[in-house]
């Protein structure tokens, strides 16, 4: 279980990193797909059943679908890939490299610091806790957003219509 | 824009701080500085030259770097420590973290790049708008957890603000670039007194907003956005030459105008609390600030550049912006010094 944990978070960090080297925005989107996969199933694994399938259900099969229909009919020719230039794979390679390689020294020598101190994967790894609380946590917080904190459902609705509209506003052009 | 476009990105304005200011919960307090984030964006892009979208683009970069860092401080906050507000047990990294990230909020150095440049690219009002009402949220998270900071890093910050604010404003002829470069000189003055005295900081952000917004008001009048546009304000708007003046001799800290009140009251706190050679160098810094109001006065009201005969007098011309809550906000920051032992 903390294996299984422990290798979503870093496919979660590879799909991060993959989108923000997005050579094509469809290659961006795949890894962002693969990002919120591995996120879902981890949440999904330490218990948050409602949660992970919401992810999965709106976040994925909702929004990712259609960021991928539009960017599939805005497409171009010859999208740019990660091995097209040397420099995208050059840092591909190089953000591995330092990654999995300074979990490699850390185990071999006492720690590594860079900037911080890094030196065990304790703090790091998130091992398995109680198998479900008192209450399912995500069950209960949602249906606390709609008695308890009603406040913040006012709140998050409103910002997220603010988002879209914002958006929407700023491509209007004029 | 359209009107009703306008209402609901003012009223999400208006309501982002409010939501951090009423907030308990450094969740909800996030929440609140998002949606100030968000709306101000199309107000930048309000006028869609490259420019304003330049700036839009650099404000939403750095600002959702600076979310993003302040969201990750409290949910580590909230792993280790199990509560939503920090607490004196929160680890110095997390604090750290999210001075950085409300320091990139407030264009503090030597987080300061993207204040002048967004300031430039955007229209008068908008910069209005970036400068005062967005200091408000970040400096109200700041002002609650002011004592779990660690103070070193304040008073660097300060120091390295006032410093910045001082010597690039000098190069500066562009009005906006002046005005984003004593914002951030502003802000080191409400930085460094806030390990110390935290309403000194309240204080400051009230008479540097009362002083702003009457300046940016009287260059909004005529679009005033250089120097040389300023020696033309005997032409177009002779009435606001010596409030602008005045106001401007305000801003830069000179007695008896209000805005030497905020610099006295944090001199004093400061060498109560032994910090002599701070509070030195940050008068001597007011300096410099000083002398580049100086010369905004100077080019318009003591000088008159040669004009020809033909040139019309547009004071003969009614005015079409109206700036009715001008005459109120100009008494108010040149005339609240000896109403300071009620607002100390």
């Amino acid at each position: 279980m903390t294996e299984l944990i422990y290798f979503l978070s870093l496919l979660i960090c590879t799909g991060c990193l993959g989108t923000s080297l997005k050579p094509s925005p469809i290659y961006g989107g795949l890894c962002l797909i693969v990002s919120g996969c591995s996120g879902c199933l981890a949440v999904l694994g330490l218990g948050g059943s409602f949660l992970g399938l919401m992810v999965f259900l709106i976040y994925l099969g909702g929004m990712m679908v259609v960021f991928g229909y539009t960017t599939a009919m805005s497409a171009e020719e010859y999208p740019e890939t990660w091995v097209s230039s040397w420099l995208v794979l050059g840092t591909l390679v190089m953000s591995i490299f330092m990654g999995v390689g300074m979990l490699f020294v850390s185990n071999y020598y006492e720690g590594v610091e860079m900037v911080l101190e890094f030196n065990s994967l304790g703090g790091w790894v998130v091992y398995d806790g109680d198998e479900l609380g008192l209450m399912g946590e995500g069950g209960a917080g949602v249906a606390a957003l709609y008695s308890c904190s009603a406040w913040l459902m006012v709140v998050s609705g409103w910002t997220l219509f603010m988002g879209v509209f914002i958006i929407i506003e700023i491509t209007r052009g004029n | 824009m359209n009107p009703i476009t306008l209402l609901i990105i003012y009223f999400t304005i208006l309501m982002g701080p409010m939501i951090t200011m009423f907030g308990s919960n450094l969740f909800t307090m996030w929440i609140g500085l998002e949606m100030n984030l968000l709306a101000l964006i199309p107000l930048m892009m309000s006028n869609s030259n490259p420019r304003s979208t330049e700036a839009a683009t650099k404000y939403f970069l750095t600002q959702a770097t600076a979310s993003m860092i302040l969201l990750m401080s409290i949910i580590m906050n909230f792993k280790q420590l199990g509560l939503w507000t920090f607490q004196p047990e929160t680890s110095s990294f997390i604090m750290t973290m999210s001075f950085i990230s409300l320091a990139i909020k407030l264009g503090l150095a030597p987080f300061h790049s993207w204040l002048p440049e967004v300031t430039q690219g955007i229209e008068l009002k908008v910069g209005l708008v970036l400068l005062t009402w967005q200091k408000i949220a970040p400096l109200s998270i700041l002002s609650q957890f002011y004592e779990l900071m660690d103070s070193k890093m304040l008073i660097s910050s300060a120091i390295a603000s006032v410093l910045i604010g001082a010597w690039n404003g000098l190069n500066q002829t562009q009005v906006r670039k002046i005005m984003a470069y004593s914002s951030i000189a502003h802000m080191g003055w409400m930085i460094s007194i806030l390990p110390y005295n935290p309403s000194l900081t309240t204080l400051n952000l009230l008479i540097y907003i009362i002083m702003t917004i009457p300046m940016f008001l009287v260059f909004h009048a005529h679009s005033f956005t250089s120097i040389t546009s300023m020696s033309l304000m005997w032409n177009k708007m002779p009435m606001a030459i010596p409030m602008i003046s005045l106001i401007l001799l305000s801003t830069g800290g000179l007695p008896p105008l209000t805005g030497f009140l905020p610099k006295w009251a944090i001199i004093t706190e400061l060498l109560k609390n032994n910090n002599l050679i701070l509070a030195t160098l940050m008068a001597m810094t007011a300096l410099i600030n000083l002398f580049f109001y100086t010369r905004l006065i100077y080019s318009t009201s003591l000088t008159t550049f040669p004009t020809n005969n033909n040139s019309n007098m547009y004071i003969q011309h009614t005015h079409t912006k109206t700036n009715n809550i001008l005459p109120p906000l100009m008494i108010l920051s040149t005339m609240l010094l000896p109403l300071s032992p009620l607002l100390l």
